[in-house]
């Protein structure tokens, strides 16, 4: 941890004193003011010619990976390394971080650059203070995980303080990214081998500690939650999934719902437990594809405002751009409409058609659609047109427009839209 | 849909940025960013180093863009600098510049420009100080002051940084007594609003939004080849032209036929297009004004109902889900949703910023997956409205803050869904939001978490930005960002289904049109510069279409500048860039070259914009008659040359009195040329012969308009003088639409009144009537009381809006009666009623009322 940079938090501090600029109460910040600036500055102090040539060279560099020259970055990158051994503390200071991010970036591209070239750098970097665990991964996968479990103990004893709290959160977020590199599989396999099991009791402790920082950690309770299982602890899974999930701090992470209803499966939780949860994740994202899992389990509860959701689920889903050609929801519809109409919930229909009725023809019914959708996806124009034929009558271009195709194969089927639009259409119900 | 099935690990911060609770996170972007890089890895990266790695790079064919068309007819000035606005010199240099705006000199040119303006109202007020006559006065008070005497004793000399400006004891008697009245005024009730206006047009130095979104667009066309671009040209941008274009595999986009157009009242300042179920629909937005046509197959467009609003527009988008669906968003907070069948609804209205206070009136609206769902977005954030929903409710997308490790000071300038884009979007839920600082994809479905961030570095504010289907089967798709000052960043969007989105390969940087100078002949300095600054000129649109999308990767790029050129680049994917040390250089083709001296030609013939507006010049001495010392005008020379015989220093008496027409300090220099010129001509001696000439040149017919833009940038802020002197009213030509009429330029602008005075003056000299005479030129001055009245009034007319329906020769004429241009925001955004902010003006009904037959209403001035 000695290589833990601590300038790169201080640096903040001079700029903050400095009076920041607000300009006429707009208190917007322009990163192109100064070279407004610079082209009316006449006299007055100028920056130092140290500073200029730096400066000028650090955006050669940009304008070179910019335009892909890598080799040139690279020699520029080399004369850039002068600004290490500027006077100006607040600079020399921040170099190291731009250094490394521009150089990696160059080693990245760079077409002669190799594995070798690239450790050596990292090797250099450490030496002029940034932190060096990020290069242990470069070298070996897995292996930055758990010089990052070691680095993480360290910092948890300081969380009360608030001056440390911050320092803690930098390395939280450096260090998850850094467990981000350890590709998921590589994890998953080392978390089962023999050498990740000597320091999984510790990892426990660190990732339990990581997850309840509010963020997105993904990753990290997927391998977490399956650490635990692979234990036995179930409870302790369960535990880390409802936190995650129903934590008010955490940002309303669809996935979080996803793994808990997902475990809950594998747990073979009651339904009511499941439909609870997707209730949630329903609520935040209509159109996730758990939707359709959601609104089979609705479909065969007992109970009648489950039955209800599950038709106002399916509408749902259907609102959405990138659903409407998704032929699992149009055959649920399709089907559960005759089935609700057949219930006599004529009401349910009519309460959700309400609010689609002025957009909903045009969304999906239009004439454009029944020609693409016949053309494309016959069975998908086949499942539209009945709900179509349900909705808006005998009259409508879609079911009209599919009613008159004559297509060998489907000729019965279309028979039997016609007959099910005849006895459900919503719109003349007395008929 | 998909919902990405692991995502990006990130830290969550919530709440606003600096509170001591929370730390400041924005110092870790860059590292944030730079940690993103190895993810796009290949699976195989240990054996195979990084480099490995896919990389896309789009080739130009040539090193800058072409102009597409030749240069338009109307000069173009590019405004007001930095140079014009900032105290000059003396800075030190610091982290954090600041800027000072030089109010003083702005002010002394003020009073010297628009003295009349200034001091007329207490001249009126002192007239019983004056006297005006040469008589003796019988009144022995000491607060009456004899004007012969006291311009005697100025004696024609402006002492305006002159240090040897003599005062007389009348003159100081005329200070004390003027002195307070006259200083106090100026500077309390100018200073201020001047220092208002300054800070507003410094701002928007800074940051025009005005063409956020862009004005130009790509209608495609039957095939993927041929298409029309639509933009509006004009020195007023009123004019919106539909321009075919034919993209050849060869060479460069071929322009077809003359473009067809459509006259407006009112600059264009956004343009968008979207071709929704077969249905190409193309909406305009105006300051004050939103118009949407429907384009037929054969390109023809045909007008649909246009929008008012009432205090003003900032945003249009066109839904990419139901046909000629149109969100629009005004100044006053309120977002509309107009649909063919439920016509204009009003689905939100905040006249407070989302986030946190911020003065910016600018507002932006975009559709989401969900047809009925909007996004609503200010400076501060974005937010996901339900249009069916409660009123104000609503669920915070993306928040200026820690949330998204915001820096501080960064504000939202751009926010668009990225959706749309046909064939199979990448994500159907993504929004893309650029900061001056940052690009960020937002997912609708996970608020407030930016999936990815990217320092964009650019120059200049990025106000346009444009997904492009993927090049080839199978590629990430090209995200085009383009910044105010015409920088382009392109980067590379992948990640499809389970995936989350991220970049694809080191984003580049595109040519601009700057970098096109190298293939335009060199010219002489004057000329040199006047291209330089052509082609320096602000973007103010975008578009681009990959024309060949089955065969060969190729981009064809369009930037509409605010001079009114197009420039187009053509930019291919290059097969194996991953192989090359250097990115290969492009040349200028002797095609290109020759087109270039061409365009060169046609812009030099452009006449150049109208000369630096000077002060008009009153030669008190002529007039009184009293200095008379006409013989010593060809003193000069000799004076000068008996001085050199002499070996001695040469004296104001060996000159003579100056020149009496000679002008005050000019506020501005003019071009460099112009004084050598008059140098050269005062050393052999034909000083007067030239300022002779000049005088001619500068009361050409260009000259009003140029005073009357000079005035307007300046003086939009005293409106509260306006009432009482509008002189510009009266002598400036009216503007749009008859600008581009041949009729109107041919006329001779009627000379300002004093300019008029002046010449006539000059032109008969006449020493023997001067009491008349004085009397005369005294009336002419704006202190009577029948100077125009009451033409401030403009936004009290509301305009209201017509469509005709009469047929030009290829396109459906419509003129829409559109308010002038108006150079301050603010000053719209004082009068006019809160209540409803837009209507729906339906153009049936208004069809039967001809354009013509509208009384030419004067010219509002502008800001007043």
């Amino acid at each position: 941890m000695s290589d833990f940079s601590e300038e790169l938090i201080e640096s903040k501090t001079e700029d903050d004193q400095e009076e920041s600029y607000v300009f006429s109460g707009t208190g917007m910040s322009f990163p192109w003011l100064q070279n407004h600036i610079g082209t009316i500055a006449t006299g007055g102090k100028k920056e130092k010619d140290f500073a200029q040539t730096t400066s000028a060279c650090l955006s050669f560099i940009q304008e070179a990976l910019l335009k892909h020259q890598w080799q040139q970055a690279a020699e520029y990158m080399h004369s850039y390394l002068q600004i290490l051994e500027d006077s100006d503390s607040h600079k020399r200071q921040a170099a190291p971080e731009i250094i490394w991010k521009l150089g990696s970036e160059i080693l990245f591209y760079h077409p002669k650059s190799n594995m070798e070239t690239f450790n050596t750098f990292a090797d250099r970097m450490k030496n002029i203070g940034v932190m060096n665990y990020l290069k242990v991964r470069l070298g070996e996968p897995g292996g930055g995980f758990r010089e990052g479990t070691d680095c993480m103990e360290h910092w948890l004893w300081c969380k009360n303080n608030e001056y440390c709290y911050r320092k803690y959160l930098l390395f939280v977020y450096l260090w998850g990214i850094c467990c981000l590199w350890t590709d998921e599989d590589d994890y998953a396999y080392n978390a089962a081998s023999q050498s990740m099991l000597n320091h999984s009791c510790k990892t426990s402790v660190n990732l339990g500690a990581l997850i309840q920082t509010p963020g997105v950690w993904d990753p990290f309770v997927k391998s977490y939650v399956e650490m635990l299982e692979f234990y036995g602890d179930r409870d302790g899974a369960r535990e880390v999934l409802t936190n995650y999930a129903y934590d008010e701090k955490f940002p309303s992470n669809p996935n979080a719902h996803v793994y808990l209803y997902n475990f809950l499966k594998r747990e073979k939780a009651p339904r009511e437990k499941l439909i609870s949860v997707l209730k949630i994740l329903y609520q935040i994202v209509p159109s996730h594809k758990l939707m359709l899992e959601f609104h089979s389990l609705l479909r065969k509860s007992e109970k009648e405002d489950h039955r209800k959701l599950g038709l106002e689920v399916l509408f749902g889903v259907l609102d959405f751009a990138g659903c409407t050609k998704n032929i699992t929801a149009w055959k649920y519809l399709a089907k559960y409409l005759r089935q609700i109409l057949m219930g006599n919930h004529l009401a349910w229909v009519q309460e959700e058609w309400n609010s689609r009725k002025n957009w909903w023809p045009d969304f999906h019914f239009s004439s454009f659609w029944a020609k693409n959708d016949w053309k494309e996806d016959k069975t998908l124009a086949c499942e539209k047109a009945l709900v179509a034929g349900i909705l808006l009558g005998k009259g409508c271009r879609y079911f009209r427009f599919i009613s008159k195709q004559d297509d060998e194969v489907l000729r019965k089927k279309i028979k039997r839209i016609k007959k099910s639009v005849e006895n459900h259409s919503i719109v003349n119900p007395g008929l | 849909m998909d919902f990405p099935s692991s995502l990006r690990p990130t830290l969550f911060m919530a709440g606003p940025l600096g509170l001591s609770n929370v730390p400041d996170l924005s110092f870790m972007c860059s590292w944030r960013d730079a940690l993103m890089l190895p993810e796009s890895l290949p699976e195989n990266s240990e054996n195979g180093g990084p480099h490995m790695a896919t990389q896309l790079l789009w080739e130009p064919e040539t090193p800058g863009p072409l102009p597409l068309l030749p240069p338009g007819p109307d000069p173009w000035d590019p405004g007001v600098t930095a140079q014009d606005l900032l105290f000059r010199g003396g800075f030190t240099f610091r982290r954090k510049p600041r800027a000072v705006l030089d109010v003083t000199e702005q002010l002394s040119r003020f009073l010297w420009d628009h003295g009349d303006i200034a001091f007329a109202p207490l001249g009126k007020l002192m007239l019983e100080n004056f006297k005006l006559e040469g008589a003796r006065s019988r009144s022995k008070k000491k607060t009456v002051v004899s004007v012969k005497s006291l311009l005697q004793d100025l004696g024609g000399h402006q002492p305006w940084g002159c240090p040897w400006a003599f005062l007389s004891y009348r003159q100081r008697r005329f200070s004390i007594l003027g002195g307070p009245v006259l200083g106090k005024s100026v500077a309390s009730l100018l200073g201020e609003l001047l220092h208002e206006e300054l800070a507003v047009r410094w701002e928007q130095l800074l940051l025009d939004d005005a063409f956020t979104g862009g004005a130009l667009a790509w209608v495609p066309g039957r095939t993927p080849q041929v298409g029309q671009l639509v933009y509006p040209a004009g020195g007023a941008l009123d004019k919106l032209c539909f321009q075919e274009v034919s993209l050849t595999s060869s060479g460069a986009a071929q322009a077809l036929r003359d473009p067809g157009h459509i006259q407006l009242r009112g600059p264009v300042r956004q343009v968008v297009t979207r071709t929704v179920q077969g249905e190409t629909l193309l909406a305009v937005r105006s300051d004050y004004h939103c118009a949407l046509w429907k384009v037929s197959k054969q390109g023809q467009p045909a007008p649909l109902p246009v929008l008012q609003v009432r205090k003003g527009a900032t945003g249009i988008s066109l839904s990419p889900h139901l046909p000629g669906e149109l969100a629009v968003c005004s100044r006053s907070g309120a977002v509309c949703l107009w649909t063919p069948q439920d016509g204009l609804q009003q689905v939100y209205k905040d006249p407070e910023t989302l986030v946190f206070c911020d003065h910016s009136s600018w507002r932006w609206a975009d559709f989401t997956a969900h047809p009925r769902v909007l996004t609503v977005g200010d400076r501060t954030g974005v937010k996901i409205v339900d249009t069916q929903g409660p009123p104000g409710c609503g669920l915070l997308l993306f928040r200026g803050g820690a949330e998204a490790s915001c820096q501080k000071g960064e504000r939202v300038l751009l926010t668009q869904y990225l959706g749309a884009c046909s064939p199979e979007p990448l994500h159907p839920t993504l929004h893309l939001i650029c900061t001056q600082f940052s690009l960020y994809l937002v997912d609708e479905r996970l608020p407030l978490v930016p999936m990815l961030k990217w320092n964009h570095e650019l120059p200049s504010a990025p106000l346009w930005a444009q997904l492009l289907p993927p090049p080839r089967p199978g590629c990430p798709r090209p995200l085009l960002l383009g910044a105010q000052r015409g920088h382009l960043r392109l980067l590379h969007l992948t990640g499809e289904g389970a995936s989350a989105p991220r970049l694809a390969g080191h984003p580049q940087s595109l040519p601009s049109s700057s970098d096109s100078l190298s293939a335009f002949p060199l010219l002489e300095p004057k000329s040199q510069w006047r291209l330089q600054e052509r082609l320096k000129a602000p973007t103010i649109g975008l578009a681009a279409t990959i024309p060949f999308p089955a065969s060969e990767p190729v981009l064809s790029l369009f930037q509409l500048s605010a001079a009114g050129d197009i420039f187009h680049q053509r930019l291919r994917l290059q097969a194996d860039p991953g192989a090359t040390l250097h990115a290969p250089t492009a040349s200028w083709t002797p095609q290109a070259t020759a087109f270039c001296s061409r365009w060169l030609k046609a812009l030099l013939k452009v006449p150049p914009p109208p000369p630096v507006w000077a002060a008009p010049t009153f030669s008190h001495r002529r007039l009184l008659g009293c200095m008379e010392q006409r013989t010593g005008e060809h003193k000069g020379p000799e004076g000068l040359r008996a001085a050199m015989a002499g070996g001695r220093l040469l004296q104001q008496r060996d000159l003579g009195p100056l020149p009496s027409a000679e002008p005050p300090p000019a506020p501005e220099p003019g071009p460099e040329d112009e004084l050598s010129a008059r140098l050269e001509a005062a050393w052999e001696g034909q000083m007067a012969a030239w300022w002779e000439r000049q005088q001619g040149r500068s009361s050409g017919p260009s000259r009003p308009s140029k005073r009357h833009k000079r005035r307007t940038q300046l003086s939009s802020t005293f409106s509260s003088l306006s009432g009482r002197l509008d002189l510009s009213d009266a002598i400036s030509p009216p503007h749009s639409p008859d600008r581009a009429s041949p009729e109107a330029k041919s006329q001779p602008p009627v000379t300002p009144p004093s300019h008029e005075s002046t010449q006539e003056l000059w032109a008969q000299g006449v020493p023997s009537e001067r009491q008349q005479t004085l009397r005369d030129y005294m009336a002419k001055l704006p202190l009577g009381g029948d100077s125009p009245r009451g033409v401030c009034s403009s936004l009290s007319q509301s305009p209201s809006l017509q469509a005709t329906s009469s047929r030009s020769q290829t396109l459906q004429e419509r003129t829409a009666e559109l308010p002038p241009r108006r150079t301050t925001l603010r000053g719209a955004a004082v009068s006019s009623s809160q209540t409803s902010s837009l209507r729906a003006t339906p153009s049936r009904q208004r069809a039967s009322v001809p354009s013509g037959s509208q009384p030419q209403r004067k010219k509002p001035r502008m800001g007043f």
